[in-house]
């Protein structure tokens, strides 16, 4: 009767889950902070406490910036969360939602409700259901292989090789400078982002995260093969569907909001795992790693070429492949999966 | 903490700057003028003029306004190198359809001029760093340009100058309709504007500037129907449908390159060489930024210049 | 040009072996039809009918014009892309053991692009120079890759070694996006040549790459008894008297050049490298110099076809030659993954 309950982390858990906190705190503030104008920290508080006596000041932090970093945090946090769960629920630590093209679905599947094919649906909408039948075809696809090795992997990546494919082929029906106009998304930017999409994005979260701590013990069994799983008295089948159905609510409402980002996914929980104790699925800490990473690579950014804009999808590309290069390549690859 | 003093003082002026708005609207003269937003009250004579597109980086320079902020062009790193002269070391605040608006705030502009295509969420957060003068004039029409710069002479407190301007305008196109009128007979004043992509031609819709400037001088400009409503150019057009541009003059522009490069990329392809416009040297390489994508009285008089220049290789 | 020389072939291996005449035959006359449909087709006012009767010697003088100098070369363009493209996929995949070698996958291609976009920046505009560069570049991915698969464990496991290439596309690519954005002067002309199309390239392109392309087909026919020697395994390699060593240094040459080549034509292609050594294999088996064989017809075959649709499905406008090949190759490379046992090289 209490397979799922919420249950308190460990000691080590919880100093990792602060440290974290406290990083992502910092790159809040200096996300807030720098920019074209620059704002100074003490000044930055002033301006969230409504206490600033400048206006130009609050306009810059509660206006501009704000939101956008609002949006980072929580799309980065929603990525990582999502990553985290499935690497834990294919047993694969590759098995990310952005690697095994899920990604790329949603935003296919986002891009057809945007360029007008006549599907009415929202764009957060069209990408959860990208994400779902992305899903079920990676999972589908692995059937009797397993979900473990790297198989299952380049299905993925068949996958969202063919999503990618399918984008390419509705922006080329579009007028030339729509496309281009489009391009930013399909690479994954935080600058397209809707109100809307951001707030569906901050529910689907908060329910996930919740149901998520309720389910920390059944999730933290699924590391162990199916025979230790069920004697600890896990309903394997029931809580995969779950775990990858919150899985996909998050990558998909993500996606919505700032595109396929790449590998924030599979780097975050990556650094959560390193600082949590080992045996425990770290999703809190990875969700909080996630979310400032995304919120660094999103200053980078909008800093490096200012006053132009570099779409952080490309920045946490150029700064997670060679990562994900040096796990692939290392000669003396531990169990990868 | 130190590195924080200039940001303070910056924001001190702003406010300053603020306070002495409120101040100026009791005591010093303001005039009001339509936009696209509705009716803006502006402080009789701007002094810091922050542009966020071509056509009014253009306008204001012309009328002699004192411009500190500008978007690129579309395909450069500044803005159009036939504005540069005058535009000197303006300073950059986005890309055409991507306005940074912490660099609008770090020029501290007393008024602002955009595009008759700004959203209202940008609208509404643009106008609380100063007043915001959005284009009310139709796009794609052949007096577009003289509409406009009046609107930004009258916001810029300049309409005497803005109407001087138009007028020398006018006269410069008199002069080119001259020129045109003795030089090429009636019969071959058919001519179509394209930019060369490597993938094909782009054939400019017949509302663009430019366009409506050969127009006014006497060509008859085509875009033989290939551009859609309201599009300012067509889809790349593939080479074996070149006859479709197939006129007595073709006037040939790339963004990337100044028009000569483009001719010489153009006449690599089989396709080029066999229009008719190029068997009689009237294919006119121009500059794409200028021809393509300005707009204002001081593009109209470096795009007449262009035309005048063509001509007079004409002349034997 | 590769179908005079598969027609070449045939006599040669109907005596080595009869099972190849047959496939060998219909990707010939696959890759005929798909040669005059590629003339027939196109955005242009030109019908079918007036093209047939230009290529029996009648019609109109625009008609004429328009099949001889716009679709032939890029008829001709195709072919050449498709046929680099093959071959080095084979080659690619006997000498690493691996069926899911494909240049565009593990990142050959995009080093090229990548290379190419670097040039482009600085400046550089004609046709000789890019081929060189993207060739250039080909050979730096192309020797990563070798090296990868001399990391321990690397060569055994196919689907890492892929993984590894597509993490490495993916770098190079955002790579050449920034370049992209730092100059939006560049980035028009770059788009055009990092798109996978053989639309608008000219006839120059396709000269400055023939030289390379006859080196590499010489070299292919130097290599492919010792590459199927070495199939048997190193040591059986040795002792039938080759270098391994040096195999593998030859055909990173031919990789790289072939490569280099089809990139500076069409941009990187993905997915053709797969797809067509998996047909040749399907009907030629382990041999790779039968493999090779049939990678001449079929490669052009699958490259044409690909563009033929390209032009018919977003009619007026084109789409990417990239994305139909992305179409075709990806369900294939799941096809591979699904197969129980991975097709041993």
């Amino acid at each position: 009767m209490h397979r799922y309950r919420f249950t308190m982390p460990d000691k080590r858990t919880l100093v990792a889950n602060l440290v974290l906190l406290v990083l992502a705190g910092a790159a809040v503030m200096t996300s807030l902070s720098m920019g074209t104008v620059q704002i100074a920290p003490a000044e930055v508080i002033r301006a969230l406490t409504g206490t600033t006596v400048d206006p130009m000041a609050a306009f810059v932090i509660n206006e501009l910036r704000l939101s956008r970093v609002m949006a980072g945090l929580l799309s980065g946090a929603a990525l990582a969360l999502a990553g985290c769960l499935m690497q834990t629920l294919a047993r694969n630590r590759l098995a990310t939602p952005g690697i095994i093209g899920i990604d790329n679905a949603a935003t296919a599947f986002a891009v057809a409700s945007v360029v007008g094919t006549g599907i009415a649906l929202a764009p957060s909408a069209m990408a959860l259901a990208g994400a779902a039948t992305a899903t079920v075809l990676a999972f589908g696809l692995a059937g009797a292989n397993g979900t473990r090795g790297y198989r299952f992997i380049v299905a993925g990546l068949g996958i969202g090789a063919i999503a990618g494919a399918v984008t390419q082929v509705m922006l080329s029906q579009v007028a030339i400078d729509d496309a281009n106009a489009a391009y930013p998304w399909t690479v994954g930017s935080l600058n397209a982002r809707t109100p809307e999409s951001v707030q569906l994005l901050a529910l689907g979260l908060a329910v996930g995260w919740l149901a998520l701590m309720f389910l920390s013990r059944a999730v933290n069994s699924l590391q162990f093969s199916d025979p230790v799983a069920i004697t600890l008295g896990i309903k394997l089948k029931r809580t995969r569907l779950l775990g990858l159905g919150l899985s996909v609510l998050m990558t998909g409402l993500a996606v919505s909001v700032c595109g396929p980002v790449g590998l924030v996914a599979l780097l975050a929980p990556e650094l959560a795992r390193s600082l949590c104790r080992p045996g425990k699925v770290p999703l809190t800490a990875s969700a909080l790693a996630g979310a400032g990473f995304m919120v660094v690579a999103d200053l980078l950014g909008r800093t490096l070429l200012s006053p132009l804009e570099i779409p952080v999808g490309i920045i946490t590309a150029i700064v997670g492949s060679p990562y994900l290069l040096w796990i692939l390549l290392r000669p003396s690859t531990r169990s990868l999966t | 903490m130190s590195q924080h003093k200039p940001i303070k003082r910056f924001f001190t002026a702003a406010a300053a700057l603020l306070g002495a708005m409120a101040l100026g609207q009791a005591c010093a003269a303001t005039h009001s003028v339509d936009t696209a937003y509705g009716t803006v009250t502006i402080n009789s004579e701007p002094q810091r003029v922050v542009t966020l597109y071509e056509g009014a980086l253009d306008s204001a320079l012309a009328v002699g306004a004192n411009a500190i902020g500008a978007v690129i062009t579309r395909g450069g790193n500044d803005v159009a190198e036939y504005i540069k002269p005058l535009a000197g070391d303006i300073a950059i605040v986005g890309a055409p359809a991507e306005t940074n608006i912490e660099a609008v705030i770090a020029a501290r502009p007393d008024i602002i001029l955009a595009p008759a295509q700004t959203n209202q969420q940008q609208y509404q957060l643009l106008s609380r760093i100063a007043p915001v003068v959005v284009s009310n004039v139709p796009l794609f029409q052949a007096d577009s340009w003289e509409q406009e710069t009046r609107l930004f002479g009258r916001a810029l407190g300049r309409d005497e100058a803005a109407e001087t301007v138009i007028e020398d305008v006018k006269a410069r196109i008199a002069e080119v309709a001259a020129l045109v009128e003795k030089t090429v007979p009636e019969d071959q004043r058919d001519a179509t504007l394209v930019r060369w992509m490597p993938q094909g031609p782009l054939v400019m819709a017949e509302g663009l500037f430019s366009v409506t400037l050969l127009q006014a001088v006497g060509f008859q400009v085509t875009d033989n129907g290939l551009v859609g409503d309201s599009r300012p150019h067509s889809q790349p057009l593939s080479l074996e449908n070149l006859v479709r541009m197939d006129q007595n003059w073709v006037f040939l522009a790339t963004l990337n390159a100044d028009g000569q490069q483009a001719l010489e990329a153009a006449r690599q392809t089989p396709a080029f060489n066999r229009l008719k416009a190029n068997g009689q040297d009237r294919v006119v390489a121009v500059n794409g930024q200028l021809w393509t994508s300005a707009t204002g009285p001081l593009a109209a008089n470096a795009i007449l210049d262009d035309i005048e220049t063509a001509l007079a290789k004409l002349a034997p | 040009m590769s179908a005079s020389l598969s027609a070449r072939a045939k006599p040669r291996n109907v005596v080595a072996s009869r099972p190849l005449l047959l496939p060998l035959t219909a990707a010939g006359f696959f890759l005929f039809w798909v040669i005059v449909a590629s003339l027939v087709y196109g955005a242009g006012p030109v019908t079918p009918l007036e093209v047939l009767a230009t290529l029996v010697g009648q019609g109109s003088s625009e008609a004429w014009f328009v099949v001889t100098e716009l679709r032939l070369p890029r008829t001709l363009i195709g072919l050449t892309t498709g046929l680099a493209l093959g071959i080095a996929g084979a080659l690619l995949q006997a000498m690493t053991r691996n069926p899911l070698a494909e240049p565009g996958l593990l990142g050959v291609s995009a080093g090229a692009g990548f290379a190419v976009a670097v040039a482009i920046l600085v400046g550089a505009s004609t046709a000789t120079l890019t081929t060189l560069i993207a060739q250039a570049g080909a050979l730096a991915g192309c020797s990563l890759v070798i090296a990868a698969t001399r990391v321990q464990g690397l060569g055994n496991d196919p689907v890492r070694l892929v993984l590894a290439g597509a993490t490495l596309s993916g770098l190079l690519l955002a790579l050449t996006s920034m370049l992209m954005l730092m100059d939006q002067r560049a980035a028009d002309e770059i788009r055009f040549w990092i798109t996978g199309s053989i639309a608008g390239k000219t006839l120059a392109t396709f000269q400055a790459t023939l030289p390379s392309l006859v080196i590499a087909l010489a070299l292919v026919v130097v290599v492919a008894r010792p590459l199927a020697a070495m199939a048997l395994g190193e040591r059986a390699a040795v002792g039938l008297g080759h270098h391994p060593g040096r195999i593998r240094f030859l055909i990173t040459i031919i990789v790289a050049l072939l490569v280099g080549a089809a990139t500076a034509l069409a941009g990187p292609l993905i997915f053709v490298g797969l797809v067509v050594p998996f047909i040749a294999r399907a009907f030629a088996g382990p041999d790779i110099r039968k493999t090779l064989w049939l990678c001449l017809p079929i490669g052009p075959a699958v490259v044409l076809a690909a563009d033929v649709v390209s032009r018919l499905i977003a009619a007026p406008a084109e789409m990417p030659l990239g994305v139909v090949t992305a179409l075709i190759g990806a369900p294939v490379l799941l096809a591979i993954v699904r197969a129980g046992r991975m097709p041993s090289l």
